[in-house]
């Protein structure tokens, strides 16, 4: 009885727009609404919302290519960004890198943090796979039973990355001093300029998976293996070496993401959870396993959650990305940019 | 079971009687529980599908197993996807395109936008791009018009003339052992009868064996 209630793909539009309008009407209506502070919202939602974008890129890899939703992601975002601060404090007390490059020594060091996170995170990545995952893998994936276990597994790994994390790190909050310059002016409105960073960085890292993806053989490998393990086998893609690079991969932008957050929020132990969150709302909203839709998730969820949070109540500021969510379900199940998604565990 | 070089091998049977099981296990995709694989005097039972892909032994699956999402070259290049340098696949590239001159005409469209006979050209040029010595193809014929059919056929003839060993697969039985050297037939998972392909063309058994009982028209 359900089918007759089911809307058209011109019905989800219509509905979406009235819903955008209804929001836009309402936030043109809140006292806060002026031209600097939309500049501002713009600017902290895209900002965040690449972050968010980047860790559900991750999970969309993850969950194209293994079959599973990796609940473990938001500590390797965590422990990324870990690996960025250690490079940094490593790093910041050489005098040597400040007497080489006077003038930009400040960036210098931050994206050799940047590019440390991205390398380790992958490493790491690759192992956890190998030893934790295969096993389980290797039983068939997220198409059968296994792949339930492998879900368990992604939320023990969770809690034990947390509790190793704990213990190397303390759970007190690190700041991540980079020098990247002083605050920008953006229309009258100062704002640090690790905001910038985000975007532009982000973006950049979205855009190099895009050419390795389309342009690399690897590349093709991977889209290979994300559509069909079998048929990957009969073409000589060596699958399992090919699930773990998409998984190194996945940890990897997840590693670069929290060395981005870090210089502007702060390095928690605890700062994992949360992300992953929003990232799994950020994917759900672009479509699941589509990665260009993780991107447009992540910058919807973003500005809808600056946006809210500004003009609506900003008491309330982790609420707003799954409403989003929960909205979206409700009108468009399938995301922004997603087909109909495959029976997968 | 054996296949000779520089040959075609028949094996038929009906549904469900395991012909897909073997191009499986010979593959790598499933284990295989007892008994050996032999492929150029080298044990493969044990080896991962792309080794066996490496060795030279490649299975054609049926027409629907491409990804619709890539435009044919890029089909293709995955077909070549264990060759060493860009010349290799651009060598084979155009020996493929050779064989199937429809493709070169599609060779920018998306994979999904291809009607079935071409789909399963497609298929077999993929198969073909990594310079295989055998190959094995489940059901080229399967779900298409006879026009295509014979089409399909005549380019595995050629295929097996320019030197490789083909295994097919079919249910068409008549145009399978008419391409044939040798056939199989296979009931319930064991063989049932063998021999050259022109007396079992007209072998009663085999007319049984393939219906379970009813005769075939063939």
């Amino acid at each position: 009885m359900f089918e007759k209630f089911r809307l058209g793909k011109r019905g989800e539009n219509i509905i979406f727009t009235i819903f955008i309008l209804i929001y836009v009407a309402y936030c043109l209506n809140s006292p806060d609404m002026s031209f600097e502070s939309f500049k501002t919202v713009l600017t902290i939602g895209l900002s965040v919302g690449i972050i968010y974008g980047l860790v559900a890129l991750g999970i969309s890899l993850i969950y194209t290519g293994l079959d599973v939703v990796n609940f473990s992601h938001g500590e390797f975002f965590m422990i990324g960004a870990f690996a960025g601060l250690t490079m940094f404090n490593i790093l910041g007390n050489q005098d040597w890198i400040f007497n080489l490059f006077p003038e930009a020594y400040g960036w210098i060091i931050y994206v050799i943090c940047l590019f440390t996170a991205f390398v380790s995170m992958g490493l790491f990545g690759v192992f956890i796979e190998r030893i934790f995952l295969r096993p389980l893998t290797k039983k068939g994936g997220g198409y059968t039973v296994a792949g339930m276990g492998i879900i368990i597994c992604g939320f023990g790994l969770s809690v034990v990355l947390i509790n190793v994390a704990y213990l190397i790190w303390n759970p007190v909050a690190k700041p991540f001093p980079a020098e990247l310059g002083l605050p920008m002016e953006i229309g009258g409105i100062f704002l640090p300029i690790t905001y910038v960073w985000m975007i532009i960085v982000g973006l950049f890292v979205a855009g190099g998976l895009w050419v390795f993806l389309n342009k690399t053989k690897m590349g093709l490998g991977i889209r290979a293996v994300a559509f069909s393990k079998d048929v990957s086998n009969l073409v000589g893609i060596n699958v399992p070496l090919y699930i773990s690079i998409i998984f190194g991969i996945a940890c990897a932008i997840a590693g670069i993401g929290g060395t981005l957050v870090g210089p502007t929020y702060q390095v928690v132990v605890f700062m994992g959870y949360i992300i992953l969150m929003k990232a799994f709302a950020a994917a759900v909203v672009g479509g699941f396993g589509n990665l260009p839709g993780a991107i447009v998730g992540g910058f919807t969820v973003g500005i809808f959650e600056t946006a809210s949070s500004f003009y609506v109540s900003g008491s309330h500021k982790d609420l707003y990305a799954f409403l989003l969510m929960i909205i979206v379900l409700m009108i468009k199940p399938t995301g922004f940019f997603g087909v109909q998604v495959k029976m997968k565990a | 079971m054996k296949v000779d070089k520089q040959s075609v091998v028949a094996l038929l049977g009906g549904n469900g009687t395991g012909k897909s099981t073997i191009l499986k296990a010979a593959s790598g995709l499933i284990r295989s529980w007892k008994g050996t694989i032999e492929f150029n005097n080298e044990q493969i039972q044990n080896l991962p599908p792309h080794e066996i892909v490496a060795r030279g032994l490649v299975q054609v699956t049926q027409g629907k197993d491409v990804f619709p999402a890539m435009s044919v070259t890029e089909n293709l290049r995955l077909g070549g996807f264990i060759l060493k340098t860009k010349q290799q696949l651009k060598d084979n590239l155009e020996k493929v395109f050779n064989y199937f001159p429809r493709l070169n005409e599609r060779k920018d469209q998306l994979a999904a936008t291809l009607s079935g006979g071409e789909l399963q050209m497609l298929c077999i040029g993929r198969g073909l791009m990594s310079n295989p010595k055998m190959i094995m193809l489940d059901e080229p014929s399967a779900a298409l018009a006879p026009q295509i059919v014979l089409d399909i056929f005549k380019n595995i003839n050629r295929i097996r003339k320019d030197g490789l060993t083909v295994l097919v697969v079919e249910q068409n039985v008549r145009m399978a052992l008419l391409l044939a050297d040798y056939g199989y037939v296979i009931k319930d998972g064991v063989i049932n009868v063998e021999g050259e392909s022109k007396k079992l063309m007209y072998d009663e058994s085999v007319k049984e064996s393939y219906l379970g009982g009813t005769k075939a028209n063939v």
